[in-house]
Formats: structure tokens, C-alpha cells, sequence
């Protein structure tokens, strides 16, 4: 099953310290050692306020990724327990952004190549999980609240007992007040 | 602040007022949500749905400027409803029989209209606060920015003294500061009224003190608050004139309102010399520019809001061909240069003098500094036992000479400069997480700027949005009594249809073109959270866009830097 990195509201103070740590994750030292504006500043996660919530919204790595199905010429694959874009096959066509139910794909100009016109090639850009980098997810490691957590197998397991658990309470208070689960 | 920020955790109830951590200070924002997982209660007021509303247990989204009407209306509730500490009040305060009297005309009932607060909510959150058991109240620029701030403050003071919150672990009352250090540059006497440690000028045995430890003449007299400077370069008589200015790690032409008048009075001071580490707006009116060494690049002592004294230290040196100097090194250089010699070989040399001079803080040597990493003043014993204090009036004594908490009755004054006709929406200005004040440092770092740049956001309620016709990342015009400014409309229902939000960091989109110098009479401090403002659609776009690249290479241009158009290493 894959993992992917989930919010919780109740944490998240709105900070963006994640979508700075995505792009330096994915930039490496580069980003110090080159002119200001010739790297690419394009976090693959997203910080959304509403007026509930505010929380990241990023790649769920679904079990059978809609991206992935609408995707033409094979540039999305499932790789290791993530949803993994090729960015050098992607056309550039954005179905994928069209198809994914959690507005987690985005198009961004990363610079592979250049069109005729000279502006740059917009390509999907995700969540990869910060797949081959050192220290796993580097929006969790930064996040000043631990609002972020990696969901893996063995998680969804403990939630899944805590909430019924939980259930268990608020069917036991129905049928007699006195019962304590 | 009263009590110490690691508290926060361990209230029981925290009251937030007009304080917006999580865009100000997410690390005290993160004491918040702590304090909410371990089980505290939140009551937030604020005009705006800001984070510590998601959170909060109730949200008071009171109407600007209504302040000191709901605190009033709160004591009011809780005498009413006999939740007072009696005990408390009777042995360590005084004033409030007459307290009593003011606060019968706030019943929540009569203040409901002014503050857009049901009187059931007033109600409710002065029920939680009385009797939580350890309440704490932390306020920010929401209750200072504006002409009755002070007031305010001693209004939250009274809450906390009528229900016995003081003098004990997680209570009090907690101004969180607008500014890194600004407690430091207070303790360190950077006061028009005080030498280091709050000791007055015009006491003549703290003179003499001072005159005897530093070998020279000193003065009695009180000296001119820094909002007051346009004041007295532009409109006081030839002899009272301000002739030169020195300005170091500020940036008043971004900071200061009404920026038109802050420009013509450094244009006509004779001498302006400006330290800092980057080129900012009031760099283009100085003759001298002395360039200073960052935050990593040298040591020194901070303090925090809640009076901990921390070292910090350098951990980069400045590049070998930056040309730049330490605050203190610069300092020493001017002064010997006008004659009085002045020569440290560290700064814990300079810290040894400091608190061999001030009573409250010669127990913070740099050797406990070390080994406890935080000392709060008062710290009054150099033994290594004493640790400081965490919190303030333990045992109910007060720093009055009765030693007893006084009640302050005040009434509810409504802010300067209403909306009208011609200005019909409120203009408060308010702080982004990301860009730290005026952005002299947050502005170079290339990530941040990444994540927000010129000409900056206007927040504006969506159905306002609808009204104008404007959607969201159009550019649009702002305009006061005073002038204008150009920045991107930013729909959101997180704050209310009748005020508008801007934040004061940019250059293009520099509300404090807008905003209004009147001052609060005790503070000094500006009413930057309230002035009569409109939105205007711009119609053409493009000219629009153009005009913002632009006037960004002029700025840029008029400082001296020359790099890449969009370039980010800024001077
Ligand atoms: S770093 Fe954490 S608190 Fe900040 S926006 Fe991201 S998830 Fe939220
Ligand atoms: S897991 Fe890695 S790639 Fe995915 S959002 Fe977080 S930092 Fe970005």
C-alpha cells in the first residue's frame, strides 16, 4: 500500500515553512549556489485556508491513481509505494491535473526544456514523497507544530481501531447512559 | 509579559486579544496549540478569522476599534454574575468601587451594536474566563496599534486582578511583542525616559549613578519619542528643532505612518546617518551609510518578550570583502571619534557593565547564561541558585509603593478617523508570516521572497470583492485622505466586509502611505489598525502590472542596486 503525508487542521498554523522545505528538499544546495531567480520555486504542496481549516493539501498516492490512468504517454507510475511523475516524458497536457479529485497536481514551468517561443516547458508537478532523498518527507520534518505525519499501512490500522473504538462510546451512550466502553 | 511564554502550555484558559501568533511568532503560535492539546480553552477576539480562531473554543469577532467597550462589558459580566475574587481584590488592589461604577454602563446588552458581539457570547467568554482557575490573557499589536491603546492594556489588567489571575503559574497578561528584541532594546534604555533597566532620567540619584560609572555630565530632561521626530523637524521652533537623526536597524520610511510626511522630514533634516545590514527605504535620504554585520554574524544578548535574557552567537563571519562592522564596534568608533573613549574587547564586557548598573538584572551573567540558556529578569542575586523569575507579583505584590494592583476606570474612545463617504472601509494593517517586519532582512532571503514579493495583498471580504467588481491577484488602487498605493486584491472571508488589510512590509504596495500618524498619548505607538480608506478597481491591468515592475526598478535604482531586474541579493 502507499504512504502519503497528511495534515491535521487542528495543528497547522498556516506558517508555509512545508512549501519552502519542498523546494529545498528538491533543489539541494543548488538554490545557494545559483543567480536568485534561476532556480525554480515550485513547492508540489499547497497551503489552503478556508475558514474551517487550514491545512496542506497534497498527493494522496492513491491505490489507483486517476493521474496515472488519464496519463497518455506513461510519464506517471507507481514506484516504490508512491505516485511518481517522469517529468522529462510529460507532455504537458493536463489531464492529470483535470482527473485528480484533490487539486494535488499542478502545471509549473520547471525548465527541461524551452518552447519555440523561448518561454519554459510547463510540466506536472506533485508530491513525490521526496522519493531517493535523504530523511523521508522533508515537509514533515520542518513542520514547527508536527502538523504533518507519514500515513503508512500500519497507521491507518491504529486509526481505524481508535475510531471504533470511539463508535463503540457513542453506541454504547445510546442504548444506556450508564455504560462506559 | 507577566508570566513566561513556556507557560501558555499550562494555562488552563487562554484569553487571545488582538494578538495573531501564528502569522506574528509561530513559535508562540505553537505554545497556543499546545496549550489547546492538553486541554486548555481558547476565547479569541479579533476582527479577523485568524488562525488561533480555527482553534479557539469561541471566537469573538469583534468589530475594529471596539476594544475597550467588550473588556469593560466582560468586567461587567463578571461582577454582575459574582465571579470576582473577592479575596484578591480586597487585599491587593485598589480602585475598584469606582471601577465598579464605570463598568455598570457596559452591560453586554449596551455594547452589542458597537462591538457586533451578542450579549450571550460576552456573557459566555466572561463565565470561562472568571473561572477557568488559570486564565491567561496574551494581547498583541491588535490592542496596541491603536489611539486608546494603553487604556485597553489596563483594562485587560483589570480582568486579570478582579478574578485573582496573577502571580501564579500560567496567568497574567502577556503583550507579545511586535518585534524581535524590542523588549531588549527597552530593557537596554533605548527609551526617550530611561537608562538600562527602566530607571529613570529624571531621578537624580540614578543620574548620578550613571554619571559616576561613565565619567561624564548626563542629562535630566525626557527625550523625544521616535513617532514624534516628523513632529519636530517639521513643525517645532528653530531651537527645538531636530537637526540630525541616527537610525539604526529601523526603517521609518516603511514602518512610520503617513510615510509623505516621514519622507519630507528626513529630506529636511540636516544630517541622517542610517546602520543596517541591507539597503531599505530610508536608506535613499541618508548622507552616511554605515553597513552592519546580520543577525548570524555576531554575538550579543537578546531578550524575549516574556524578560528572558538569551546569548546569541555568531555563526558565519561576514565575507571577507562585505566592508561591515558590528553594531557595538561601530558604536564604540563613533563615540571615540566625538571624543569619549570608548573600547570592549567582547560584548561580555559590555554585558558585565550593563548589569553591574541595573538592580533587576545583575544576576544574568553570562555564566548562567551558559548553563541555564534563559534567564527572566528580575534576577537580582549573581549565586548561581537564582534562575530568574518566571513570573511577575507572586504573592499579589505589585510594583506600586502600596505594593497592591491599581484598577484603572476608563471609558471606550472610538479610533480617530472614521469611515465616511468618501472612505468607506476600515484599514488595518497587520503582519504575514514569512516577511518579518519591514522585510530589510526577509526581503534578501531568496525562499521567502519566493513565496510572497511586491507589491504585496490587500485582504478583502468576498461579497466586497463582488461589490467592486475585483477578483483575486488583480491589482488594485488603495486609497486614504493622505495617498494611495497600488497592491493585489486578495478575496477571503476570514476577515469582515467593512475592513480591508494590508501588510506593511511593501515597497510598491507601502500602506503606510495610507495610514494615520495620530498617536496614543501614553504609548506614542501610531493607530496603524484603524484609518478610513476605499478600494478602487483599476481598469487597465496591463498598465497596472507595468507600473508595478516599474516603480520596483526605480526603488531599486534610487538604492543603488543594480543587479538582475528581478534580481533577490538587494544591495
Ligand atoms: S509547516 Fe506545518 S504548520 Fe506550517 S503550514 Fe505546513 S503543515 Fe501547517
Ligand atoms: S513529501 Fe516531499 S515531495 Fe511530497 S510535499 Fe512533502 S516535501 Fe514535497
Amino acid at each position: 500500500m502507499n504512504s502519503f503525508v497528511q495534515g491535521d487542521p487542528l495543528l497547522c498554523i498556516g506558517c508555509r515553512t512545508c512549501m519552502i522545505a519542498c523546494v529545498v528538499a528538491h533543489e539541494g544546495k543548488r538554490i545557494f549556489e545559483i543567480d536568485p531567480d534561476g532556480y525554480d520555486f515550485h513547492p508540489k504542496l499547497k497551503v489552503v485556508k478556508t475558514w474551517l481549516v487550514s491545512v496542506p493539501v497534497q498527493c494522496k498516492h492513491c491505490e489507483n491513481p486517476a493521474c496515472q490512468a488519464v496519463c497518455q504517454v506513461g510519464a506517471i507510475s507507481r514506484i516504490d509505494g508512491a505516485v511518481i511523475v517522469d517529468q522529462t516524458k510529460c507532455i504537458g497536457c493536463k489531464s492529470c491535473v483535470d482527473a485528480c479529485p484533490f487539486g494535488a497536481v499542478r502545471m509549473a514551468p520547471l525548465g527541461f526544456e524551452t518552447n519555440p517561443d523561448g518561454s519554459r516547458r510547463a510540466v506536472a508537478n506533485k508530491c513525490d514523497l521526496c522519493t531517493g532523498l535523504d530523511g523521508g518527507p522533508a515537509c514533515k520534518r520542518v513542520c514547527p507544530t508536527n502538523a504533518l505525519r507519514l500515513v503508512e499501512r500500519e497507521n491507518i490500522d491504529e486509526i481505524l481501531t481508535y475510531k471504533r473504538a470511539e463508535s463503540l462510546k457513542t453506541a454504547a451512550a445510546t442504548i444506556s447512559p450508564s455504560i462506559t466502553v | 509579559m507577566s508570566n513566561g511564554v513556556h507557560e501558555i502550555e499550562d494555562a488552563a484558559l487562554l484569553f487571545v486579544f488582538g494578538y495573531n501568533g501564528a502569522d506574528s511568532h509561530p513559535i508562540v503560535a505553537r505554545r497556543i496549540v499546545r496549550a489547546k492539546q492538553k486541554g486548555a480553552k481558547i476565547i479569541c477576539c479579533d476582527p479577523r478569522r485568524i488562525e488561533t480562531a480555527r482553534i479557539a473554543d469561541m471566537h469573538l469577532q469583534l468589530r475594529n476599534g471596539s476594544n475597550l467597550a467588550l473588556v469593560n462589558s466582560l468586567a461587567h459580566v463578571i461582577i454582575e454574575e459574582g465571579l470576582t475574587d473577592d479575596k484578591f481584590i480586597e487585599e491587593h488592589s485598589t480602585g475598584f468601587e469606582e471601577f465598579k461604577e464605570l463598568v455598570k454602563n457596559y452591560s453586554p446588552e449596551a455594547v452589542a451594536e458597537r462591538t457586533q458581539i451578542s450579549p450571550q457570547e460576552i456573557r459566555q467568554a466572561a463565565r470561562m474566563y472568571a473561572t477557568s482557575g488559570r486564565s491567561m490573557i496574551l494581547y498583541g499589536m491588535g490592542v496596541c496599534q491603536f489611539a486608546q491603546a494603553v487604556n485597553v492594556v489596563k483594562g485587560l489588567a483589570n480582568l486579570a486582578i478582579m478574578t485573582g489571575n496573577f502571580g501564579r503559574w500560567g496567568v497574567g497578561i502577556g503583550p507579545v511583542r511586535g518585534q524581535n528584541n524590542v523588549q531588549g532594546a527597552c530593557d537596554m534604555g533605548a527609551l526617550p525616559n530611561a537608562y538600562p533597566g527602566y530607571q529613570n532620567v529624571t531621578v537624580p540619584e540614578i543620574q548620578q549613578k550613571f554619571e559616576k560609572a561613565w565619567g561624564v555630565p548626563l542629562s535630566n530632561k525626557v527625550g523625544i519619542p521616535l513617532t514624534q521626530v516628523p513632529h519636530y523637524v517639521l513643525h517645532e521652533p528653530e531651537e527645538k528643532k531636530i537637526r540630525a537623526y541616527y537610525i539604526f536597524g529601523e526603517d521609518p520610511a516603511q514602518s512610520d505612518p503617513d510615510l509623505h510626511e516621514v519622507r519630507e522630514a528626513l529630506s529636511k533634516i540636516e544630517l541622517v546617518i542610517m546602520q543596517d545590514i541591507y539597503m531599505n527605504k530610508t536608506g535613499q535620504f541618508a548622507d552616511v551609510l554605515l553597513p552592519s554585520t546580520g543577525w548570524n554574524e555576531h554575538d550579543g544578548v537578546f531578550s524575549c518578550c516574556d524578560r528572558g535574557f538569551q546569548r546569541i552567537r555568531k555563526l558565519v563571519n561576514p565575507p571577507a570583502d562585505a566592508d561591515v562592522l558590528t553594531d557595538w564596534d561601530i558604536i564604540c568608533r563613533i563615540s571615540t571619534a566625538m571624543g569619549y573613549p570608548m573600547k570592549y574587547d567582547n560584548t561580555e564586557q559590555i554585558w558585565n557593565e550593563v548589569i553591574s548598573l541595573c538592580p533587576s538584572f545583575i544576576g544574568a551573567t553570562y555564566e548562567k547564561l551558559e548553563k541555564y540558556v534563559n534567564i527572566q529578569w528580575p534576577c537580582r542575586s549573581t549565586d548561581m541558585s537564582d534562575k530568574g523569575t518566571s513570573f511577575l507579583h507572586k504573592d499579589g505584590k505589585f510594583a506600586n509603593p502600596d505594593g497592591k494592583a491599581r484598577f484603572s476606570s476608563i471609558d471606550w474612545q472610538p479610533p480617530v478617523e472614521l469611515e465616511n463617504n468618501e472612505y468607506p472601509l476600515i484599514l488595518s494593517t497587520c503582519r504575514e508570516v514569512g516577511h518579518y517586519s519591514v522585510r530589510t532582512m526577509s526581503g534578501n532571503c531568496r525562499l521567502l521572497r519566493n513565496l510572497e514579493d511586491e507589491p504585496g495583498w490587500v485582504q478583502m471580504n468576498p461579497e466586497l470583492c463582488e461589490e467592486l467588481g475585483v477578483k483575486h491577484g488583480e491589482l488594485v488602487k488603495v486609497l486614504s485622505k493622505r495617498g494611495s498605493c497600488i497592491a493585489r486584491c486578495l478575496p477571503t472571508d476570514r476577515v469582515k466586509k467593512q475592513a480591508v488589510y494590508m501588510t506593511y512590509q511593501w515597497w510598491i504596495g507601502a500602506c503606510n502611505e495610507l495610514t494615520n500618524a495620530v498617536l496614543d498619548p501614553i504609548s506614542n505607538t501610531p493607530e496603524y489598525k484603524y484609518c478610513a480608506c476605499r478600494v478602487d478597481k483599476i481598469e487597465d491591468q496591463q498598465w497596472a502590472e507595468k507600473y508595478v515592475l516599474d516603480e520596483y526598478a526605480k526603488i531599486r535604482e534610487n538604492m543603488g542596486i543594480s543587479e538582475q531586474p528581478k534580481g533577490g541579493k538587494a544591495a
